[in-house]
This record gives structure tokens, sequence and C-alpha cells, in this order.
């Protein structure tokens, strides 16, 4: 009982003492130049306009979830399409930190594969999926409140095989967005 | 619940404690004896390596994988590594079968690992999410608490399908 005790007042002086160097840490990042996002969000849907990008959707993500504030969804046709999404976001963060001295980029991974690609910039994720990864991962389902999550037995390998692609023609699909 | 676990999985790094001693002797001595039990009680945790046993956090249909290789470190693989491992247990029906011998990256580690605030953060137990090749989760949901340091380790997929962040 008295070690409980104790442990609580450690606690309570741990968080405590950790305060402050949370808000140093978040003033000295804010001195660093950081107020420019690498993308901000309507950027990055005039890109997926220009790129046609099929069913954007942007997410926001709830409150509790410190590492994002926005979650963006593209569908690209192919998988050179899913490639062409994220260098062309890559492009405009290169366009839009011309001229300084040092550039700070946005991480992206999946690239040699091209099924789904993400690029990280910041507070904004955007997700370039495939039609049939988009399809097997649900990402609408897991990050939108309020709605059913029925899982699916489905394959990867499957799943992810090359068929021929649902939105055949050069014209761009409906958005949903 | 969410805030007992935080509290239970970050430590407060050794520093810590020279600011505590001398701002209060009787919240010392108190500090000093928590300290000795933690030394004394608690196991001192190693890395990921040959033969050690994780728990699968995906819907998979693996349950238990054994390391066979740690593709990072000399010593063994730790928070956010990537390692090879072959199922041991799996759920019938499922998308691997025992015996497979596929990729993982380390979710949960019982190894502390070090924030950038000094604190630690460690978990209870040794947990592994499956991927192919290319770094592609096969399930897809991942179960449990997953620390947000994998964003720098660019696992943000892993990230995106998890439903607790810690």
């Amino acid at each position: 009982m008295l070690g409980v005790i104790g442990a609580g007042t450690w606690l309570r002086y741990s968080k405590a003492l950790l305060q402050p160097w949370k808000v140093g840490f978040s003033s000295l990042s804010a001195v660093d130049g950081r107020k420019h996002h690498l993308l901000d969000l309507q950027e990055i849907e005039t890109v997926l306009t220009d790129v046609k990008a099929d069913n954007v959707k942007v997410i926001p993500v709830p409150k509790h979830c410190d590492w994002a504030d926005f979650m963006v969804l593209a569908t690209g046709r192919s998988t050179w399409h899913v490639k062409n999404i994220a260098q062309a976001l890559i492009y405009k963060a290169k366009q839009k930190q011309r001229g300084v001295e040092r550039m700070m980029l946005p991480s992206v991974e999946g690239q040699a594969g091209g099924k789904w690609i993400v690029i990280d910039s910041g507070k904004v994720i955007v997700h370039a999926l495939d039609e049939k990864a988009r399809a097997y991962y649900n990402l609408e389902g897991l990050w939108t409140p309020g709605t059913i999550q029925n899982e699916r037995e489905e394959d990867l390998q499957k799943a992810l095989v090359k068929v021929r692609r649902k939105n055949n023609s050069k014209k761009p699909a409906q958005k949903n967005a | 619940m969410a805030a007992i676990f935080a509290s239970r999985c970050s430590r407060v790094g050794r520093s810590l404690f020279g600011g505590l001693s001398n701002s209060s002797p009787g919240l010392f001595t108190t500090l000093h004896e928590m300290t000795c039990k933690n030394m004394f009680s608690q196991q001192q945790r190693t890395f990921i390596q040959m033969r050690t046993v994780l728990k699968v956090v995906d819907n998979s249909g693996a349950k238990k994988v054994m390391c066979i290789q740690a593709l990072k470190g000399k010593k063994g693989a730790r928070l956010g590594d990537t390692i090879i491992a072959s199922v041991k247990e799996a759920h019938p029906n499922g998308k691997v079968k025992k015996g497979k011998v596929v990729y993982g990256v380390v979710v949960r580690a019982a190894m502390q690992k070090g924030r950038c605030d000094g604190s630690e953060v460690k978990f209870d137990d040794n947990a592994v999410v499956l991927v192919d090749k290319q770094g592609q989760p096969i399930g897809t949901r991942v179960f449990g608490p997953v620390p947000h340091e994998l964003r720098q380790k660019k696992h943000v997929k892993i990230l995106t399908l998890a439903g607790h962040i810690a």
C-alpha cells in the first residue's frame, strides 16, 4: 500500500517534470522555421486533380491520434499511375522549396512496389493505392468513425495480382470528395 | 485505461533522479528504495535474436513466429526493425501457413527504446506485424498499441492500419 502511494507520487512528479521539456522542445522546433508545412492540403488536392487521381478522399483524423491531422486517400489506375502520383507530390514539394539552402522533402515509403505508396509530409499523410490494394486494406472503414468493421478473408497475393483495371477509359471517374 | 497503460509503458530516465533528490530528502529515500526494488525485481531485457518467439498482432492468420534472422543489427532486432521469421502457430484458413518463412516488423519490444524527451518506451511482450518482401503488410488490421517510433523507421503503413497509437 505504501509502495503504491509512493509510485503515484513518483509518477505525478515525473509527469510534472516532463512538461517543461515538452514545451522547450516544441518552442525549439518552432524557432526552427518549420511554420511552413511541406505540403498543404489545397496543394495536395491541386496536384491530385492535375495528375488525374481517382476517388480522392480527405479524412480528418480524430483528435486522440496525435501523429497526423489529415489523411488523403487517392486511387491510381495502375502501378505506374501510383508512382506518378507520388512523383508529382515530391516534385511539388521541391518546387515549393526552391532556393532554400537545405531542402526538406517528405518521406516516401513503398515506392519500389508501387501498390501502396505513403507520402508522409508532416501533418498530412497521402496514401496512393492501387484499386485492388485499396479494396483489400479498406482504410476508409478503419479511419471513418462509425462504420462497421467487417473484415474479409481475402488473400494478399490474390488481391494484388495484375488484372484488368476497372476504370479502363481515359476519362476520370466520379470523384467522391 | 489508456492513461494507466501510457504511464506504465513509459519510464523516466535516470537524469531526473538528481533533481528530485536535491528538492526533497524524504522523497529521495522513497525513490531510492523504489529504484532498488525495480532494479532487483525486473529482468534485464535483451535483443530479439534467433529463436525468439514473438506474438503476431495482425489478422494475417499467424499466431506465433520464431525469429530466424534480424536484418539490421548484429546483436539482434529492436523496436521498429525488420526480422525474418518462421511461422510456428497459425490459425486454420489463414493467409499464412505454419512453417512459412515470412518477414516481420517488430511493433512491440520488451527491450526499452529511448525517446527524444529522455523517457523510455518498453512493452510487456514482443509483437510483430507480418509484411511481404516489399514491405506491405499481409494483414489488414493491427491490434493493440503501436508506438509512433515506427514513423521514423518508415513504417507508416503499419501505423495507418493500427487502431491505437501509443
